[in-house]
């Protein structure tokens, strides 16, 4: 009988959790990881590890196959192109503290789409292989130029079988013909909230008048756009965080139960401002808390609330397949699946790609709409997109949930060969993964009700979360 | 209840014969086309290539389309086909090397080879139909079926096909010719009733058989196969159904939906039923685990042949129905009900007497 290989971790309690390439897993004590290592399993040990699938007699049985179907379902598979970003401005009626996108002012010209930017869009619309499309409005603020916004969803609803569009807004000014287009069957929007009326104001809208304008824009999209067309993320500055209770009954009370709340973003113009390293720990230290508000607001109320990347991670550890975000696959192939499009018609692996070339730090463009997509570039940053071999994450025992997001590292180190542990995006995802193992392993009814409903389950059920002598 | 034989004056054959009733001339007419002459009350004459056919059918029985079972000497002809129903399975043998306790078809030991006969139907059916392949144990002539498959499957490429099989008879050797038929033209519809070898040998009645059905179970995995893996819940296996759901969430993840099937009484069915039914209306405890460590694994699960009320209120959304329209029925508390749409009802042999206890109550 082989056993297949285990990576292995200490948890907070002293037990080890322990996972196989499949990202099935169990925990286990200190004396089963030396029995483990120096090959001293007994009986009772082998009986666990056939009984659980853990090991095989040959590679033509169930539990071979089994162990190397859930090791392949791991991996994320490219597909065809179906959702596109788009900028079709870069003016924006707001200057926020922390601007991500690096924006300009609404009066200045030259940052919008000229004519022929939007025909070379439509162009390459029209060549897409896929009849199903998604089209995520960025900026600037897109609603300044609702003109566009109007052309490219005719033109798609005319092209493709079933269309769907994403508005990302501030929701600062809203004309009635804007309003119209929220309010379209398939469009939704997604705007930013900052947690608090505070916050809001001082990272956001700077101005009394102007947030209160804004929540008043808000109250009336939730209220009019219909369940489920709204939703905003909060920006949180973890050195001037508002509670993670408050934040919750905000988003409740505006009938938003996915929270996805993020650290400032370091790039782009933020990165002046903020001191981002030291931050990180600052980071996950509230991140932490603000899961456990959430669970003890789950235990308390009706309206019941998650965030959304912790429920995505969770996800990640209990099934395969679960590649839905486009921040955490592996291999995260760029370049297949979405695209951006800039004001000025270049073309970007992903969002984060334009902010680091905008500010000029590299030019991580991979074409333009006119003349094409640069394939030898989209293949050279692919290179580096799986964990499944790099010296720093074979190891580890979250390697089989966890992923790559080198445009990340590239733009906080300006380099991709930094140790990985040594990275925000390891530090931060470790300690994501480690807080779903300890929720996943908690006696806590209150936990255990989160976890089930996060989980999509009505129950955490023991078998699901083994533990071994 | 739909009738599935109609009464037939058939020409004189010496072979088994398959024909297709339609009302008009076809655009094009096939050898096994009859092209209806006359309609009296319940007799409708055909002409099949220059010979009168009679069938008597009912109104009510829509008929139009549906490709028949001729055999000689035989007064009244197999419905293999029906064109108006989405429920259409031949039943390929008769034989079965397993003698399940639920089993709704008991196995009989003789064997009449009708493969050219059922090609020739399936390729003479209504436009992307999806047709079932039952038994007995279908996959006794393997390479037979394996043949017919191959035929259909490349001359009629809009057509899918639902083989129910013990998967006892599959080897390393058959995953190519598996794999060329297609993952999404084949749905191999396979049943597992426990994890401990030693209760699903008892409930299938042959030993070694859970040893088999893994074995079985890789070889469609190594071939791509598209597999719905089918567990009739039963007072045998009931303390098993959470470590199956554990172990078919975690090993068989690559098959397409897990059915967790409610138990017909009829057959073996219907002579076990006392020592066998499991009533899930009174405690469905093992049940939501087994769907819950199934969600949480993003494992498809599907309750099949469970009425609608006796299910949870929160796992409601897993039963679709599912019991084929010829067999299904609705009781008296039925009547009246909001639900009754999206419920698949009641076994047409179902005696409430001895089912459910806590349905229809006041």
């Amino acid at each position: 009988m082989t056993v297949v290989p285990f990576k292995f971790r200490k948890a907070v309690n002293g037990q080890i959790l322990f996972t196989d390439d499949g990202g099935r897993f169990f925990r286990s004590s200190e004396a089963f990881l030396e029995r483990y290592v120096y090959e001293a399993l007994e009986d009772q040990d082998l009986a666990f590890l056939e009984v659980n699938g853990f090991s095989y007699t040959d590679e033509q049985d169930l539990a071979y196959a089994g162990f190397a179907y859930a090791f392949a379902s791991r991996l994320y598979l490219p597909r065809q192109l179906d959702y596109i970003i788009l900028v079709p401005t870069l003016r924006c009626n707001l200057a926020c503290s922390y601007c991500q996108v690096s924006r300009v002012n609404e009066a200045t010209p030259g940052f919008d789409w000229t004519d022929e930017t939007l025909v070379s869009v439509l162009h390459f619309l029209s060549g897409l292989q896929t009849r199903t499309i998604k089209v995520e409005f960025q900026g600037g603020e897109p609603l300044l130029r609702l003109d566009l916004l109007l052309a490219v969803r005719d033109f798609c609803n005319a092209t493709f079988e079933v269309c769907e569009f994403v508005v990302c807004t501030n929701l600062q000014v809203v004309s009635p013909e804007a309003w119209a287009f929220l309010a379209l069957p398939d469009v939704s929007v997604s705007t930013s909230l900052d947690g608090s009326k505070e916050a809001h104001l001082n990272q956001r809208t700077s101005t009394v008048s102007a947030t209160n304008r804004f929540f008043e824009n808000l109250m009336h999209a939730t209220s009019h756009l219909g369940e489920g067309k709204v939703s905003a993320l909060p920006t949180i500055d973890p050195r001037h965080a508002p509670s993670p209770r408050s934040v919750i009954e905000m988003y409740a009370s505006f009938n938003m139960r996915s929270i996805y709340i993020r650290p400032v973003n370091f790039q782009g113009f933020a990165r002046k401002r903020f001191d981002a390293l030291a931050t990180t720990k600052a980071w996950i230290r509230y991140y932490s808390e603000f899961l456990d508000a959430a669970i003890v607001h789950n235990w308390e109320a009706v309206d019941h609330v998650e965030e959304y990347y912790f429920v995505h991670c969770l996800r990640r550890v209990l099934r395969a397949g679960h590649d839905g975000h486009v921040d955490l696959r592996n291999p995260n192939i760029l370049g297949s699946g979405y695209l951006v499009i800039d004001h000025d018609g270049r073309v970007y692996p992903t969002d984060e790609a334009r902010m680091v070339t905008r500010v000029g730090q590299m030019d991580l463009s991979v074409g333009h709409i006119a003349s094409g997509i640069d394939q030898s570039k989209v293949d050279a940053l692919n290179e580096e997109a799986s964990n499944n071999f790099h010296p720093d994450c074979v190891h580890c025992v979250y390697q089989p949930f966890c992923g790559v997001d080198l445009i990340d590292d590239l733009s906080r180190y300006g380099r991709i060969d930094l140790p990985k542990h040594q990275t925000d995006f390891c530090q931060r995802h470790m300690a994501i993964f480690d807080k779903v193992f300890e929720l996943l392993y908690s006696e806590d009814p209150r936990v255990q009700k989160s976890l089930a409903m996060w989980a999509g389950s009505q129950s955490i059920d023991p078998l699901l979360v083994k533990a071994h002598a | 209840m739909i009738n599935l034989r109609v009464a037939v004056e058939a020409p004189p054959i010496l072979e088994p014969l398959v024909v297709r009733l339609l009302a008009h001339e076809p655009t094009i007419r096939t050898d096994n086309d009859a092209v209806l002459l006359f309609e009296e009350d319940d007799r409708l004459e055909y002409d099949l290539q220059g010979f009168s056919l009679v069938v008597h059918a009912p109104s009510s029985n829509n008929i139009d389309g549906d490709v028949l079972l001729i055999v000689p000497g035989q007064p009244s002809a197999h419905r293999l086909i029906r064109a108006s129903s989405k429920h259409n399975t031949l039943l390929v043998t008769e034989r079965c090397d397993q003698l399940c306790v639920m089993c709704s078809q008991p196995p009989k030991s003789y064997h009449t080879d009708l493969f050219d006969q059922f090609a020739t139907a399936a390729l003479l059916a209504p436009e992307k139909a999806m047709i079932g392949i039952s038994g007995g144990e279908p996959l006794l002539y393997k390479s037979r079926l394996l043949e017919m498959l191959g035929r259909v499957v490349e001359a009629r490429p809009d057509l899918t096909f639902h083989i129910l099989t013990n998967g006892q008879h599959l080897s390393a050797a058959d995953v190519p010719a598996i794999a060329e038929l297609g993952p999404e033209r084949i749905l191999w519809g396979v049943p597992i009733y426990a994890v401990d070898a030693a209760v699903h040998d008892s409930i299938v009645g042959k030993s070694g058989a859970f040893a088999k059905l893994t074995e079985g179970l890789t070889v469609l995995m190594r071939a791509g196969a598209s597999v719905e893996l089918r567990t009739v819940v039963l007072r045998q296996n009931w303390d098993q159904l959470p470590t199956l759901a554990d172990f078919i969430s975690s090993r068989l993840s690559f098959s397409s939906v897990w059915a967790i099937m409610q138990l017909e009484p009829i057959g073996y069915g219907r002579m076990n039923w006392r020592k066998s039914f499991q009533d899930t209306s009174e405690d469905f405890s093992n049940v939501a685990r087994a769907i819950d460590i199934s969600m949480a694994r993003g494992q498809s699960v599907s309750l099949y042949n469970f009425p609608l009320c006796s299910v949870p209120h929160e796992y409601q959304r897993h039963a679709p129905s599912t019991i084929s329209d010829w067999k299904r029925k609705y009781l008296d508390f039925c009547d009246g009900c909001s639900s009754r749409q999206a419920c698949g009802g009641f076994f047409e042999w179902y005696k409430h007497g001895e089912g459910f206890a806590r349905l229809g109550g006041t």
